[in-house]
């Protein structure tokens, strides 16, 4: 099998998967820092010469980001404030170069229990399309993830894009989170919101998700439910964080991490009420 | 072995590569272009900034196959055959924003894809913000700054707007 392929076409790059697992590539910016000086994991298929799956695009009901779309690109998307909280995450994941570089779709099948997209794409009841010779499937992101670093996806698939679904009115997203700093450094706990509204500016619906509390992250559908129906402030209820299961770990202890996550939770929800009038 | 034919300040090259060659192990080691440095090899400290294809990336943490067809300008490709600096350079000097020079090269790199890439201007907290991928280990990034701002209007040939200040 040969070390390297760099497929032109989408069907030569699944055909390439059909015949035998690959270490997928795309930006390289979880890739290769986790394999300094070591022989790289397998067999690569680099899937940057792919041609049309690059582009953030509208469709009726939904927005598509490709497998190739980097973090620059979702901040360079003309995007609703429902974006918002991915916007917010894409201008903090690494600095310029990795946002240049790193794609938003290579940040979910990494899967790591920290990574800044996928309480997001949680909030946003993403779905993943997964292409392979058999068909194409789709999963929500929750399926998607299903511990550190695993994921649904067969070694014969292609995480080809994802489908972010139009809300019913006017929506947002808010992202927070807390490192050690500001920048470059690997979140302790992280939490993204998107609300509906109604048009009385009380929240139809709402999704929360937590990261880097457990080993993947979670939505609180306690808290979902006690959020609707009311307009969003800070104070406005004790967040129900049963399925958190945080670790104690260099980076912060356990009972820290859902102190942290209640304060962002706060915080989130201030932030909600704060930029409502952005919601369209 | 595997090749990789790329452009590199302007000159094609194809050079034989392993899967995990790094695209700076590339720049500095088959083409002596020894200007882009290494600082930590894990994407963190922007030494080894260099464009591919009009954007700014860490050639530590790309792959040498990527850049298959790409066109790399690194710092060694800035200043005119005759000598004569890119304005970044220029104010580089001129605001002496460097000291042992280590992350020059990659500040640079990237301070150029910056200012390019605002054409509507930058105040000083975007700059700051935009260089944040770069680390400095002795000038206290002040006089950095104050370069890439005097850079903006030499580069765009204008001055900054009000607005953006
Ligand atoms: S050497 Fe590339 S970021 Fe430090
Ligand atoms: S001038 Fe020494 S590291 Fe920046």
């Amino acid at each position: 099998m040969d070390a390297w392929l760099r497929p032109t076409s989408l069907a030569d790059a699944l055909a390439a998967l059909a015949a035998g697992p690959r270490v997928i590539l795309a930006g390289g910016t979880d890739l290769y820092p986790s394999h300094v000086a070591r022989p790289l994991p397998g067999p690569i298929l680099d899937i940057t010469a792919l041609p049309d799956l690059r582009r953030i695009e509208a469709h009726p009901g939904y927005w598509r980001i490709p497998c190739l779309a980097t973090w620059s690109d979702v901040i360079g998307a003309d995007l609703p404030a429902l974006f918002d909280g991915l916007r917010a995450a894409a201008r903090q994941v690494g600095g310029v170069q990795v946002q240049n570089a790193g794609t938003v779709i290579g940040n979910l099948c990494n899967a790591s229990p920290a990574a800044d997209g996928i309480p997001n794409l949680l909030a946003l009841d993403a779905t993943v399309e997964l292409a392979s010779r058999a068909g194409t499937r789709h999963l929500g992101v929750a399926d998607f993830v299903q511990g550190n670093r695993r994921t649904a996806r067969r070694p014969d698939e292609l995480a080809v894009a994802l489908r972010i679904p139009r809300p019913a009115g006017p929506a947002l997203g808010v992202f927070e989170k807390l490192g050690a700093r500001r920048y470059l450094v690997i979140s302790i706990t992280m939490v993204a919101v998107v609300a509906e509204f109604d048009p009385a500016g009380r929240i139809r619906r709402a999704r929360v998700a937590v990261g880097a509390c457990g080993p993947r992250a979670l939505r609180l559908p306690g808290l979902e439910a006690a959020l609707a129906g009311r307009r969003p402030e800070p104070d406005l209820v004790t967040p129900d964080l049963a399925p958190l299961a945080p670790i104690d770990d260099v980076r912060a202890s356990a009972g820290y991490r859902l102190q942290a996550t209640e304060e962002l939770l706060r915080r989130a929800l201030g932030a909600l009420g704060t930029s409502r009038a952005r919601a369209a | 072995m595997p090749q990789v034919t790329l452009t590199v300040n302007g000159k094609r090259h194809t050079v034989a590569v392993e899967g995990r060659t790094l695209l700076v192990e590339v720049l500095r080691e088959k083409l002596g272009l020894t200007g882009t440095h290494i600082g930590c090899d894990t994407s963190q400290c922007g030494a080894c900034v260099v464009h591919v294809n009009g954007d700014s990336v860490k050639s530590c943490t790309m792959l040498a196959l990527q850049a298959e067809g790409a066109e790399v300008t690194t710092i060694e490709g800035l200043a005119k055959p005759d000598g004569t600096l890119h304005p970044m350079q220029e104010m580089f000097r001129e605001h002496h924003a460097l000291q042992c020079g280590y992350c020059t090269p990659g500040m640079v790199m990237s301070a150029i894809d910056l200012v390019a890439k605002h054409p509507e201007g930058l105040t000083e907290r975007e700059i700051r913000e935009g260089l944040d991928g770069n680390l400095c280990r002795c000038t206290g990034y002040h006089n950095i700054v104050k370069a890439v701002a005097a850079a903006w209007p030499l580069m765009h040939q204008k001055a900054m707007p009000q607005a953006a200040e």
